[in-house]
């Protein structure tokens, strides 16, 4: 194998912020035809590494070598024009043009000064043949699945006549079929002479479709490896840099009396409605996990059971007592723990002190306050406990919590949330944007909080994450609980089919076990 | 893990957080130089020397007792403005309506110092003072109860309640309450546009003969009245509610995040309206200085613009209530050293307008780029304690 061999060389690569070293002599490459994964956690500096390669930021030091020469662009346009195409994880179309129109944007075949859409949809045909991607290029994207719009953006970048394609955490929207599906198309691009750089931090997708992975771990290469010769376990210990847990030890707990009831609740928003007729039942001792595309209802059924949302219909139960559109300060006064979805918007404000943030929501209790008075003592002495209890890495309780970082901003929010052993915790995407070592965390504290005789409503969009936590399934599709699994029935196939609306309207005998 | 090192360290990490709040008061100090080293270019073009200049400045305003009066008593009515601005901007509303605020509370005041006779000054001086504040709070309440209600933004209906507070105190001077018992000589003009004057009970005394204990001794004509001692104390009373009350840690958390607030259990709205109302109060106490302690009565005349220097006044002092009597006094400070320059040097007045906005941008963005740096440094200490375990 020699240098010379390499499609993309990256050659001691370093990349400072102010005070982060987001990429520290990093060294690899990529030959010719092969899928290559890059993995890491959040913050290993993946996402910089592609920037650099893709021309977005200029490296402090190393060089980056295309096809043995020299290539240090200085913006997108030129790495595209040198045949590197990236896939963004976030889609970048133009939800009310056709796919046609979204692929040849920017790279329009014109005639007498007019864009020829003829000849576009001709050619966007022909490359959807060549490599097997199923999508009608005259249809609007607006009407097209996530699967599909993602197969518009892998067009996007063959059009501009990628050979080096980059996708970057590609599966993170997909449900398992189409993931399936993706795979495919990789292998595919491969087959027709296509290098793929893959960008994730889901080790088992990695294993499933590379040919050779490369591991960061805080700015720095831990190593390349043949994909074949590796496991999930010494990949996971490569990323973290320790030994990871994969399955969290759970004990068989009886389930205990029903804490949360949902039935047929049924909220609007805009004249949509957005959860309808939704029923579910969650008992003490049970992790209840909701799996669902996003955008199913997931946000609306936490902020109705929180009270941040008028319900029209249904009702609501705590404990058999009904707190149907109760102001949310009463829910959480019933013995309610929430974690919002996100953080930023909802759980913290940032520019606040963290003790603040730690007391926010229990301020006006008898422990914090007395005749009208904050008592700074008792507040900066449960924060520290907090802070303790729940290692959250901080430079002083003083300073603003937008100085830390995102793992630490959810501990600090579940440790405010878990102070008063709540009855019930809703738990909205707990473990998003965290690295591996927080995740682990996060579900543990739910798994322990669980053990102790909590009722706990997961909702997800991660379906590893609710298959992993979850006594029991529902399955969220449009507003409406499609099926319902316990843990063991419950497999990512089925599930997926629910997800997408391929199959509706079932109900399992699991609940009333 | 012993407990005892661990509490030591957090011990440690506290005294990290007093250096940046040492920073953030100097920069300020930083700030103002800066703005009287661009301003001395205007000087320079106009054909001054500006060490000459600011020399005078200075010299003219702190050189004797009265100038010296004079600059507090130009920054009482500047403090309570500040604050009121402040309260608004602490809980994330912009009170552009405390310029109508205080010309509402300071026509009820007036109404109750004159109409309401024969109380002792113990009684009727709190009970005009509580006018006062109740009037600014009467006009605040119109645009926060749209807000809450309807969702019409703030900023529109403050502006348009201050022009309606302009003709509506017109209107009630002049034709309602004006006083017609004055008796004007024949010949020498015409009676003034004002209300029946306050009477003596409800006026706020001077500060004479508190600071002729400590030997200071001040002319008849320094109108430095007890109000300034009042601004004071309310300053140490906003801090207290904003920083150690329940309540204040709930405004300035609708603030910085109102669904963050909501998540918590706290309702914005509420919040909005109490401290909105809260913000209108204060505004109405802003002309009291002037009318209880100066000119004893209300007329046309009276003085305008305090509302809008509050803004600028809350801006400079960082909505902190010390900061913001600091900022009174400075406005206070260039306001006299204006006078001071213009008939000294012949500087024109402008020249204070000039240095007044340069040194509100100079805070503005000097506080912005600390603000950064500070942000950036605590960032690198927080990503230092990850490495540290």
């Amino acid at each position: 194998m020699g240098v010379s061999e390499a499609v993309l060389r990256v050659d001691g690569v370093t990349k400072r912020f102010p005070g982060v070293v987001a990429n520290d002599d990093v060294s690899f490459d990529v030959r010719p035809g092969e899928i290559h994964a890059v993995v890491g956690e959040n913050g290993a500096g993946k996402s910089t590494l592609m920037k650099i390669i893709t021309g977005l930021y200029p490296p402090d030091k190393g060089e980056i070598f295309l096809r043995g020469l020299p290539a240090a662009f200085r913006s997108p346009r030129q790495a595209i024009a040198a045949g590197i195409g990236m896939v963004h994880q976030h889609f970048m179309l133009v939800q009310n043009f056709t796919v046609a129109e979204n692929v040849i944007l920017g790279a329009e075949p014109a005639r007498r000064g007019l864009i020829d859409l003829r000849e576009a949809a001709r050619q966007v045909a022909e490359l959807c043949r060549r490599f097997g991607l199923k999508v009608d290029p005259l249809a609007r994207v607006e009407d097209i699945s996530v699967g599909e719009q993602q197969r518009v953006e892998i067009l996007k970048v063959l059009y501009r006549g990628a050979d080096l394609i980059i996708l970057d955490e590609p599966t993170a929207v997909l449900v398992p079929q189409e993931v399936s599906e993706l795979f495919e198309h990789l292998l595919t691009l491969k087959e027709q002479g296509k290098t793929v750089v893959f960008i994730s931090h889901k080790l088992d997708e990695v294993l499933r479709v590379s040919d050779r992975i490369t591991v960061l771990r805080r700015g720095r290469v831990v190593g390349t490896v043949r994909t074949g010769g590796v496991t999930r376990q010494r990949l996971a210990e490569m990323m973290v840099g320790r030994p990871v847990l994969f399955d969290l030890r759970r004990s068989a707990n009886p389930p205990g009396d029903p804490v949360l009831a949902l039935e047929g609740v049924t909220a609007s928003l805009g004249g949509r409605e957005v959860l309808r007729d939704l029923s579910l039942v969650v008992r003490s001792g049970e992790v209840y996990g909701v799996a669902g595309v996003e955008g199913n209802g997931q946000t609306e059924l936490a902020e109705a059971i929180m009270g941040l949302r008028p319900v029209d219909s249904g009702e609501i139960r705590l404990r058999g007592e009904n707190i149907t559109n109760l102001p949310t300060g009463e829910v959480r006064q019933r013995g309610v723990a929430y974690i919002p979805e996100d953080r930023h918007r909802r759980g913290l404000a940032l520019p606040m002190t963290v003790w603040e943030n730690a007391i926010l929501g229990t301020h006006r209790s008898s422990e914090f306050a007395s005749r009208g008075r904050l008592d700074l003592r008792r507040a900066f002495r449960a924060t520290e406990e907090s802070v303790l209890r729940f290692d959250v890495r901080l430079t002083s309780i003083l300073a603003p919590v937008q100085t830390l970082s995102g793992g630490n901003q959810q501990k600090l929010i579940l440790a405010r949330e878990f102070r008063g052993q709540p009855a019930f915790i809703l738990a909205a995407q707990p473990t998003r944007g965290l690295d591996i070592g927080a995740t682990e965390f996060v579900r543990q504290q739910l798994l322990s909080a669980r053990d102790s005789g909590a009722a706990v409503l997961l909702i997800s969009a991660d379906l590893e994450e609710i298959l992993s936590v979850s006594d029991r399934i529902g399955v969220i599709y449009n507003g409406h609980i499609q099926a319902e699994f316990s843990q063991d029935e419950a497999d990512p196939r089925t599930l997926g089919a629910y997800m997408t609306g391929a199959r509706t309207r079932e109900r399992k005998g699991a609940a009333g076990r | 893990m012993t407990p005892g090192g661990k509490s030591l360290k957090l011990a440690r990490r506290l005294k990290g957080a007093t250096k940046y709040a040492i920073l953030d008061a100097v920069s300020p100090i930083v700030a103002v130089l800066f703005a009287m080293a661009v301003a001395s270019i205007a000087l320079v073009i106009i054909g001054k020397n500006p060490f000459q200049v600011y020399a005078t400045m200075v010299s003219f305003s702190f050189g004797r007792a009265d100038s010296v009066a004079s600059i507090f008593f130009k920054a009482t009515p500047l403090i309570f403005s500040g604050l009121a601005v402040a309260v608004g901007f602490r809980v994330g509303l912009f009170n552009i309506g405390v310029e109508g605020q205080y010309l509402m509370g300071a026509f009820l005041a007036s109404w109750a110092g004159f109409a309401i006779k024969g109380l002792p000054g113990y009684v009727h001086l709190p009970l005009v003072i509580l006018a006062g504040a109740l009037g600014g709070a009467l006009w605040a309440f119109v645009p926060i109860w749209l807000k809450v209600k309807r969702g019409v933004h703030e900023v529109i209906t403050t502006i348009m309640l201050n022009h309606t507070a302009f003709l509506l105190l017109h209107y009630l001077i002049f034709d309602v309450f004006m006083d017609k018992s004055q008796v004007v000589v024949g010949g020498a003009g015409s009676p003034r546009v004002r209300m029946p004057p306050i009477e003596l009970s409800a006026r706020v005394p001077n500060l004479h003969d508190a600071l002729a204990v400590f030997g200071i001794n001040l002319p008849a004509h320094a109108a430095v009245n007890w109000l300034l001692i009042g601004g004071i104390a309310l300053a140490v009373g906003v801090w207290y509610l904003l920083w150690r009350t329940p309540f204040g840690l709930e405004l300035r958390t609708v603030g910085h995040n109102p669904r963050a607030a909501e998540t918590a259990g706290i309702r914005p709205q509420v919040v909005y309206f109490k401290a909105f109302l809260l913000s209108g109060a204060v505004a109405g106490l802003v002309g009291l200085s002037d009318l209880l302690g100066y000119f004893g009565y209300l007329d046309i005349d009276f003085p305008r613009g305090y509302g809008f220097a509050g803004i600028a006044v809350a801006l400079v002092g960082r909505n902190s209530p010390f900061g913001i009597i600091l900022a009174a006094l400075l406005f206070g400070f260039l306001s006299r050293g204006g006078l001071g320059i213009q008939v000294l040097e012949r500087v024109p007045m402008e020249t204070y307008v000039i240095l007044q906005g340069l040194i509100i941008l100079s805070i503005v963005v000097a506080s912005e780029v600390v603000r950064r740096y500070v942000r950036a440094q605590q960032k690198k200490e927080e990503a230092a304690a990850h490495a540290e375990p």
